[in-house]
């Protein structure tokens, strides 16, 4: 019987950690991830989970026990945020060509400079080539969920890739909420156990791991990855059905319509703020304005079908962007070049702008988001779109 | 091509100026509880107060030949009543004193 | 948007902050059992707490689903709660306190006497002072529960106890009985909730 508990994202973590039985786990402090293993370490400490709980020296080792341990056939997890997270990037490519399905919590936030711990998907973007799988939640509730539905993908044997489980530091990580946990029965139902096959490290049957390659041969390393993102899409539907059936949610595998019956503008993101755009758009139906907002689920595997095929649905799409690419083709966030590659071949493109908000750990208001969706009102009745990266809340009036 | 709050705005690099001899973004008077009183009768300047305190509130006023406590940042830790070496120094509950403590709207 | 009620807590670091989390945690709890929405959570930012730095903790009381979620502070609190008297003597505690606002502090000491230290106590209508500190005897010291952790030692064995007791009877907020439900020293929760003096301001 499921139950029905007031958790953090961090402890919800902890909860989904605790019933994936997972085999080692290493842990580093940082703030705002930190709680998680606070929890798992009490839960070991308890009895509660049977699990190898080592303390890492740093984020770098972290990521390289768990990669030890998983080349080993274990069922791992680590995690971290802001500038950890980007301290063990050496390790993420070697774990994901290895085909190695270790899982990694990022409560993200803000990177360095200077000390910011508000939350920024920026840390966790920065990292989204590597070959991991990698998505957010909304609440404590779709950050246990997802948990345990990345550890059923990534452990596919036609997948068999590493997790980046994110969660917005504070506002998800932090913020309790309610959470329905499951019995150990119904998610064993669920996630079987891991079962890594031939490729990992056994005395009985021995394995060199990483040996070195021609550059002719590199190609074909990376295709093997790359193929395996082929492969992803329908792994990741039958996972989420499944999670659905067993555990009476409702998740859309890639991306979620809300009140988009009718809409001509919808607001595109990822993370906690939809939590406060669901609210907005209620509001802003009740007004009278077509509004409506479309989450994703998984940043990689990108979902450009699905992507293409609901965007090109609406008039106008501002895409709220919570991490920034300096540089880069728009010279915002990383959300609108993937959503303009979506669009480009589509029969019908609508006007897409985007509003860097959020960064650095700022609340996006209700005022925000109906700022926002005066901006994308404009831009159907002009036409086209006045500019495409907007500083939400910095604009000169 | 922006309007930036004043209270948002950072310095280029975030590289700010550092405090000299006092920081005012960051008084701490309000962590006192108690606050050290002190004797002058008995103290005899062996100045353990002056080189225990983690924040620097004792001073040794030479013309006076005195030590000065700094009501503006000490925190109330009480290490200068347990290291006086002559029972010059006891604590006193803060809110006995009418003043003495600089009023913040944050914490800091 | 229904209305919500936002009580602010200010506590010292590490020495009292288990019990400021007690504090809005148990109103929270209470007021989830008499089917309110609510929110509870620390400060972010006045976190990691150092030993006495004054710091604040949350709790929302609505009845209906709160849509700022992720407002980092209450802008107009109803009820400020002092778990540690010489806090208003050194912050304004009243800050976006509109008129009619609540003040609930530990001490014991009599309502003038604290309210010697606000300068701006016109914008009360009352102020409740409970000797939490004698009531419960010692206070918890315990970093269970915070940033984001789960409380594993149980809320109100400290000055929390008898502090919800009096909020409950200064406020209304909450039942004593939801609260009795929540909090682990439920002597000292009645003894907050009868020995509180509440003194009304013109």
């Amino acid at each position: 019987m499921a139950k029905e508990m007031t958790l953090s994202g961090c402890a919800a973590t902890a909860q989904a950690v605790k019933l994936a039985k997972v085999d080692v786990i290493c842990s580093y402090p940082i703030r705002p991830y930190t709680a998680a293993m606070m929890e798992l370490a009490k839960m070991v400490a308890e009895g509660e989970l049977d699990a190898e709980f080592i303390h890492g020296e740093g984020e770098h080792a972290q990521l390289s026990v768990v990669y030890g341990a998983s080349a080993a056939g274990a069922r791992t997890f680590t995690g971290s945020s802001g500038v950890g997270v980007t301290y063990a990037m050496e390790v993420y490519s070697p774990i994901s060509g290895a085909r190695l399905p270790v899982q990694m919590m990022i409560a993200d936030r803000a990177l360095d400079p200077p000390g910011d711990f508000g939350s920024e998907h920026t840390d966790a973007m920065s990292c989204r080539d590597q070959g991991w799988l990698m998505g957010w939640a909304e609440s404590p509730q779709e950050a246990f969920d997802n948990h345990l539905i990345n550890y059923r993908i990534g452990e596919d044997r036609r997948v068999m890739l590493p997790q980046f489980v994110c969660q917005d530091g504070y506002f998800v990580s932090h913020i309790p909420g309610k959470v329905l946990v499951p019995d150990q029965a119904q998610v064993d139902e669920f996630l079987p156990a891991y079962d890594p096959g031939s490729h990992v490290l056994d005395p009985k049957k021995p394995m060199s791991h990483g040996p070195q390659i021609r550059p002719d041969q590199g190609t074909i390393m990376d295709l093997q990855r790359a193929q395996a993102f082929l492969d992803l899409p329908a792994v990741v539907k039958q996972a989420v059905g499944d999670f659905n059936r067993i555990f009476e949610r409702n998740y859309a595998p890639f991306v979620e319509e809300f009140m988009t019956d009718g809409a001509e503008i919808v607001f595109f993101l990822m993370g906690g703020h939809a939590a406060t755009a669901r609210h907005a758009v209620r509001h802003l139906r009740e007004q009278g304005v077509k509004a409506g907002m479309v989450k994703l689920r998984f940043v990689r595997p990108f979902p450009t079908k699905e992507v293409g095929e609901v965007l090109s649905k609406f008039k106008a799409v501002g895409v709220v962007e919570t991490s920034t690419s300096y540089g880069g083709s728009m010279r915002g966030g990383n959300l609108l070049p993937e959503v303009r590659a979506a669009l480009y071949d589509a029969p019908t493109r609508p006007l897409t702008t985007s509003f860097m908000a959020g960064l650095g750990g700022d609340v996006v208001s209700l005022k925000d988001f109906y700022w926002m969706a005066g901006i994308l009102t404009a831009a159907v009745q002009a036409g086209k779109v006045g500019k495409t990266v907007y500083w939400t809340g910095l604009e000169k009036a | 091509m922006f309007d930036i709050p004043q209270e948002r705005a950072v310095p280029f690099g975030c590289a700010t100026p550092a405090p000299v001899g006092e920081q005012p973004m960051m008084i701490t008077g309000n962590w006192r509880e108690y606050r050290p009183v002190i004797d002058h009768e008995k103290c005899n300047l062996c100045m353990n107060c002056v080189v225990f305190c983690p924040d620097a509130c004792w001073q040794l006023d030479e013309a006076e030949e005195e030590v000065v406590w700094n009501a503006k940042y000490c925190k109330g830790c009480l290490v200068c009543v347990t290291e006086c070496s002559h029972d010059a120094l006891g604590k006193a509950y803060e809110l006995d004193f009418p003043d003495g403590v600089v009023r913040l709207e944050k914490p800091f | 948007m229904a209305h919500v009620h936002e009580i602010t807590i200010w506590t010292r670091g590490v020495v009292k902050d288990k019990e400021g989390r007690d504090v809005a945690n148990g109103l929270a709890r209470a007021a989830d059992r008499e089917g309110k929405f609510t929110q509870a959570f620390d400060n972010y930012v006045d976190l990691p707490d150092r030993v006495n730095v004054p710091l604040r903790k949350y709790a929302r009381i609505s009845d209906a689903d709160i849509e700022m979620k992720y407002d980092y502070e209450n802008e107009k609190p109803e009820v400020v709660v002092v778990v540690d008297a010489t806090i208003v003597k050194g912050i304004d505690v009243l800050r976006g306190v509109e008129r009619g606002g609540l003040l609930v502090v530990n001490t014991d000491r009599a309502p003038k006497e604290i309210l010697k230290f606000i300068p701006n106590g016109s914008a009360l209508k009352a102020i409740a002072c409970v000797d939490a500190s004698r009531i419960a005897g010692s206070s918890t010291v315990d970093f269970s529960g915070t940033e984001g952790g789960v409380d594993a030692v149980g809320l109100g064995s400290g000055i929390a106890a008898p502090l919800l007791g009096a909020v409950a009877r200064t406020t209304g907020l909450v039942k004593l009985e939801s609260l009795a439900a929540v909090v682990k020293n439920k002597r000292a929760l009645q003894q907050g909730y009868e020995s509180v003096v509440i003194e009304a301001l013109s």
